[in-house]
């Protein structure tokens, strides 16, 4: 039964992926990848239904580890024949370490016969929550993209490549990020962690333009440095600690490969000073967005750190995380007041959020722990969402600048209105994304640096999404309001998905109570000293206490109300928008009024974006320097032991 | 739930809307007495209020209505999450949004004036949240709870752990309150910023419900005060009067400040304070 | 107590005013006079006023947006006009782009005569405007604002025509 499992939920989406890329036509690919994800999600939900369990496989064959070996260096060859087509001297040198690294590693495995039984597989409930998260957004995106990239078919450039190969490397992606999280061994870790590299590798260099190219090779850059800091976290390991597993490098206490490994994982989760390659990720097709900003690629950073953390309470390790998250977390949600295109807004709300999910895994305690897996839940369902609509909007009204997105209230009422959900869930009470936000900050209570620094974020969080939401919903009274016609694969995802996020929204406290809690709990379990373990489950008890009711109760009522004032307030009162009386009363210039010369001019005030400040050229060089200095910080003064 | 606590609620719900409405009344006989005028009755919010209500519900599109109901609903939640004793983070959350919704409610009309000002809240709430978010864990801090229930039970007054916190949230309660130097986004009395700004597009009833939350968190920032000295409630009422009066003196003897100063200062000079303030805590 | 009463808030509007007007209305927000004793504010913008205070004679540019400031206040509503230009035109009645009276325009509740009226006037005629305004409130008719100690038609008034043109020219 476990074997099947872990067989389906990684070989299944691989399988598909092929089945994707060879169907003839586009409709038997439709067929394909509609029974996959469905299958898949539903896989998915069995496994984290059932729980967790610890699997080896019981057949092993004397040549396993040597195809592991074969696997992992022929990565390396790809990589280094990846850096050495696109003309790159780092990813050459990436590759090259890499390979160098891979044999080391292979040196130290085969001396010690331990090291070369059969992988083991940790399902745990960590894992289980992440398989959920890929196996069911990621299948939603699966699902969307089918509609999203018929149409991108026909605008694309020539250089793009086939939709088939799209869906290979899409589909394939799942089965890799449920590898990457199911598995407890490093080395079969480190094979799927540069397969998800490739792969996004793949996607983002999806349309083949010079833009496209670029981004996917500085992705390709940062996420291949990550993975050589792996690797030798995983050589250290074998070489100095006699061991091949994550829990045994945790049992082990390795200060060293830890911090390579947490090292890796920040490059892949893209905080500060690694974002710019997910910045630069946005030019890939949305799906692809969405894929990599919340059901994988991301994740697996955020997983590993998360996995990590309660080996390293009360280290420098976890301080300098703690400080490097929060001050990601802050700057990010900085930057993203000065953009207005709607996809690097969300990209940076990502490595806010990231940064926060990282911050919390360094504060290091129950209730931070707790608040860093609701942040990772919650995020991946909203951002999904969000990626998946600012796709529709892009492809509907052809731009991606939240200025040109007055309006859409009347050209995309659907649309909009799950937008406006996925954002509001992303801020507003009783979502989760809110309740976790505030977990952080009373899990940071102890720690002053961090504390200002998560303050000063959700703060400037407030502003970015408060001016967007406004801009998408301006409207005035319209005389029509006619639903938009999308194709069923992409309005089937946005719906299912907006589903999903409202009722975890609605049970985010539930769901905190009974999965979140008791799981802490159990991972700390004898992992702080007396005193703090005392103070953060206090706290964690408090937390959970909220009484959610008063906010459902009000919120609904002023719902009811809304909805019975028409009764109550009988008859139409609308009227024009006070322009100084200098209106122009037509059909179609509602918002029009009477400017020099008579002429029509149109009213408009833009949303203000603070550049003077929150400029990517002024910031991020001072942001990535102090980011860089936190992170060394770990390597001076006294190295990484306590 | 027990008849008590159901009491509490709505007294919670019923009462400061009133008093509010009161203190609203005294600031505009006050500033008119500064001013050498008679000044309205101090009824007369009352008054204002009840007119409203009588007025054509004016809209420009149904959406925007909803955020006025969610503007007060949110307001009103503060105050049963207060009486209820709950998280005070989640209390300011609460808060904040009540704000939100008023802004988003401001910014679904393409209207310039309710944009402008819209914007403008949205620098106001950059300006003084981390100030009430940095107050509320100094007092979690000094009590070692988030909990508003514990607030009441304490040795001795917050005003002796917290008083530069005190300081700070005087100027954000100018903000809070629409006072000058801070009245950026729209003001009440009868000097308009902006043709009233972000309260623009709203007229007849849904003003009046906007007058309604304006006069909650009248009544909120004055209990916030009272809250510094609440082991003597005398002493406290005489606080938040103090404090009262001296939001009317600076009102009255200041100008206007630019958006973009009011940022300056309040993310400097306040913030600073409050810092420096819970920093000793940690001692 | 009628809440209409208590409260009147106010928008001013000047149609082409020679500014003489507005400078004595806004008189009446000083201490000396003090309007907001009765409860009256002077708002900027028509959706929250009661009450329009118009200056001025009414002109073809500004006829336009006088109608969509008075159509954008919610009901009730009173109009006040203040001044003789706001009833005849005033000495600008002569000009080639002035309409007359505001009357022409929107219908007007109380008209303070003088140029300019006295600040004790003009609050005279907005209290005397509650009366009507509460009566709106109440949904009853009231008929139009009375103008018996003005006798000057402007010529174009086909009523008008020809009495007492001659004897206004210079």
């Amino acid at each position: 039964m476990e074997s099947v499992l872990v067989g389906l939920l990684i070989f299944g989406p691989i399988l598909m992926g092929v089945l994707a890329w060879l169907a003839p036509g586009n409709r038997s690919r439709v067929l394909v990848v509609v029974l996959g994800a469905a299958g898949l999600s539903a896989v998915g939900v069995f496994t984290a239904w059932r729980g967790p369990f610890d699997f080896i496989p019981s057949t092993w064959l004397p040549w396993g580890p040597w195809a592991m070996f074969a696997l992992e260096a022929l990565e390396d060859v790809i990589i280094t024949y990846i850096g050495y087509r696109l003309a790159s001297q780092a990813i050459v040198v990436c590759g090259v370490v890499q390979f160098g690294l891979t044999l080391t590693e292979e040196y130290f495995r085969f001396q010690n016969p331990y090291l070369t039984q059969a992988p083991h597989f940790m399902v745990d409930p960590l894992s289980l929550i992440l398989v959920l998260i890929i196996t069911v957004i990621g299948s939603l995106i699966a699902v969307y993209a089918l509609g999203y990239m018929e149409r991108h078919a026909h605008h694309a450039p020539s250089s793009a490549g086939s939709n088939g190969r799209f869906f290979f490397f899409l589909m394939g992606f799942l089965g890799v990020m449920n590898w990457v999280v199911l598995t407890d061994n490093i080395q079969v870790f480190i094979i799927c962690w540069e397969a998800t590299t490739l792969c996004s590798f793949a996607l983002i260099a999806h349309d083949g333009t010079g833009e496209a190219l670029a981004s996917a090779k500085r992705a390709l850059l940062f996420t291949a440095f990550g993975g050589t800091a792996n690797m030798a976290a995983s050589a250290i390991g074998m070489a100095q600690f006699g061991t091949g597993d994550l829990t045994g490098l945790m049992a082990a206490g390795a200060m060293v490969p830890i911090t390579l490994l947490c090292v890796g994982a920040l490059t892949k989760s893209a905080t500060l000073p690694f974002q710019s390659w997910l910045l630069g990720a946005m030019v890939a097709p949305t799906p692809v967005s969405a894929l990599l900003h919340s059901a994988t690629m991301v994740k697996a950073g955020t997983y590993l750190i998360l996995r990590l953390a309660p080996s390293f309470t009360g280290t420098r390790l976890s301080d300098v995380l703690a400080l490097c998250g929060a001050f990601t977390f802050a700057l990010a949600a900085g930057l993203a007041i000065g953009q207005s295109n709607a996809k690097r807004v969300l990209a940076y709300s990502t490595i806010s959020n990231l940064g926060l999910i990282v911050g919390c895994a360094g504060i290091n305690t129950p209730l931070a722990l707790a608040a860093a897996l609701m942040i990772l839940c919650f995020h991946a369902a909203s951002k999904g969402l969000l990626f998946l609509c600012v796709g529709t909007i892009e492809q509907e009204i052809g731009s991606r600048d939240i200025e040109d997105m007055g309006g859409i209230r009347f050209r995309l009422p659907a649309t909009t209105i799950i937008t406006l959900v996925g954002m509001a869930s992303m801020l507003i009470p009783p979502f989760g994304m809110l309740l976790s936000k505030w977990m952080a900050i009373e899990a940071s209570i102890h720690s002053p640096l961090i504390l200002m620094l998560v303050v000063a974020g959700s703060a400037l969080t407030m502003v970015f999404w408060v001016k967007w939401m406004g801009r998408i919903q301006t409207v005035s009274y319209h005389p029509e309001e006619r639903l938009e016609k999308l194709p069923p694969s992409m309005l089937t995802a946005l719906v299912v998905l907006v589903l999903i996020v409202l009722a975890c929204g609605l049970a985010a406290m539930p769901i905190h109570r009974t999965w979140f809690e008791p799981m802490v709990i159990q991972i700390y379990h004898g992992k702080l000293e007396a005193i703090r373990a005392a103070q953060s489950l206090v706290q964690l008890k408090a937390v959970s206490h909220l009484a959610i009711w008063p906010v459902l109760v009000l919120l609904g009522g002023a719902f009811l109300a809304w909805l019975g004032h028409r009764t109550f307030f009988k008859g139409r009162h609308e009227r024009l928008p006070f322009l100084c009386g200098e209106n122009v009363v037509a059909p179609d210039r509602f918002y029009s009024f009477y400017s020099l010369k008579d002429q029509p001019d149109s009213a408009w005030a833009a949303s203000m974006y603070l550049t003077s400040v929150f400029s990517e050229t002024k910031l991020t060089p001072w942001a990535n320097l102090l980011a860089l200095m936190i992170l060394m910080s770990l390597f001076v003064m006294g190295g990484v032991t306590p | 739930m027990t008849t008590e606590t159901i009491i509490r609620v709505l007294a919670a719900l019923l009462a400061p809307p009133l008093i509010g409405a009161l203190c609203f009344g005294l600031d505009r006989k006050i500033t008119a007495r500064f001013q050498g005028r008679i000044g309205p009755p101090v009824w007369q919010p009352f008054y204002d209020v009840a007119k409203l209500w009588r007025k054509e519900p004016m809209v420009l599109n149904r959406v925007k209505t909803l955020y006025v109901y969610l503007h007060l609903a949110f307001m009103m939640m503060v105050m049963v999450l207060l009486v209820l004793g709950e998280d005070m983070l989640m209390v300011l959350f609460a808060h904040a949004f009540s704000s939100i919704a008023l802004i988003l409610g401001a910014m679904s009309v393409r209207s310039p004036y309710s944009r402008l000002g819209a914007m403008r809240k949205i620098m106001q709430m950059l300006a003084y949240e981390p100030v009430l978010v940095l107050m509320v864990v100094g007092i979690a801090l000094d009590n070692a709870s988030f909990s508003a229930s514990d607030i009441w039970v304490r040795p001795q007054p917050l005003l002796y752990s917290l008083p530069l916190v005190f300081l700070a949230f005087f100027v954000a309660a100018l903000i809070k309150l629409d006072k000058s130097p801070f009245d950026v986004a729209t003001s009440h009395h009868a000097h308009q910023e902006l043709v009233k700004g972000v309260t623009l597009e709203f007229s007849g009833p849904y003003l009046a419900l906007i007058e309604i939350t304006h006069f909650y968190e009248t009544f909120l920032v004055l209990a916030v005060m009272a809250f510094f000295w609440i082991t003597e409630p005398a002493v406290g009422v005489g606080l938040a009067a103090a404090g009262f009066l001296g939001l009317i003196v600076v009102d009255n003897i200041s100008a206007r400040l630019t958006t973009r100063s009011m940022v300056k200062i309040m993310w400097t000079v306040p913030l600073m304070l409050t810092i420096i303030n819970i920093l000793w805590l940690y001692r | 107590m009628d809440s209409l009463v208590k409260s009147p808030w106010v928008v001013h509007y000047n149609c082409n005013s020679c500014n003489g007007c507005d400078i004595e209305f806004l008189a009446c927000l000083t201490p000396l006079y003090d309007a907001e004793r009765f409860g009256i504010l002077h708002v900027g913008n028509p959706k929250h006023a009661d009450m329009l205070v118009v200056t001025g004679a009414v002109n073809h540019r500004n006829s336009r947006v006088l109608r969509r400031v008075y159509e954008q206040m919610p009901e009730p509503k009173v109009v006040v006009a203040l001044g003789v230009c706001t009833a005849t035109g005033g000495i600008f009645a002569e000009g080639y782009n002035v309409l007359g009276g505001i009357d022409r325009v929107i219908p007007v509740d109380v008209f303070v005569p003088g140029c300019p009226p006295r600040p004790e006037a003009m609050i005279d005629g907005i209290v005397a405007a509650l009366s009507r305004l509460s009566a709106k409130g109440r949904g009853q008719e009231v008929g139009p604002a009375k103008k018996d100690r003005i006798t000057y038609q402007r010529p174009s008034d086909p009523a008008a025509e020809g009495k007492d043109d001659a004897a206004h020219r210079p």
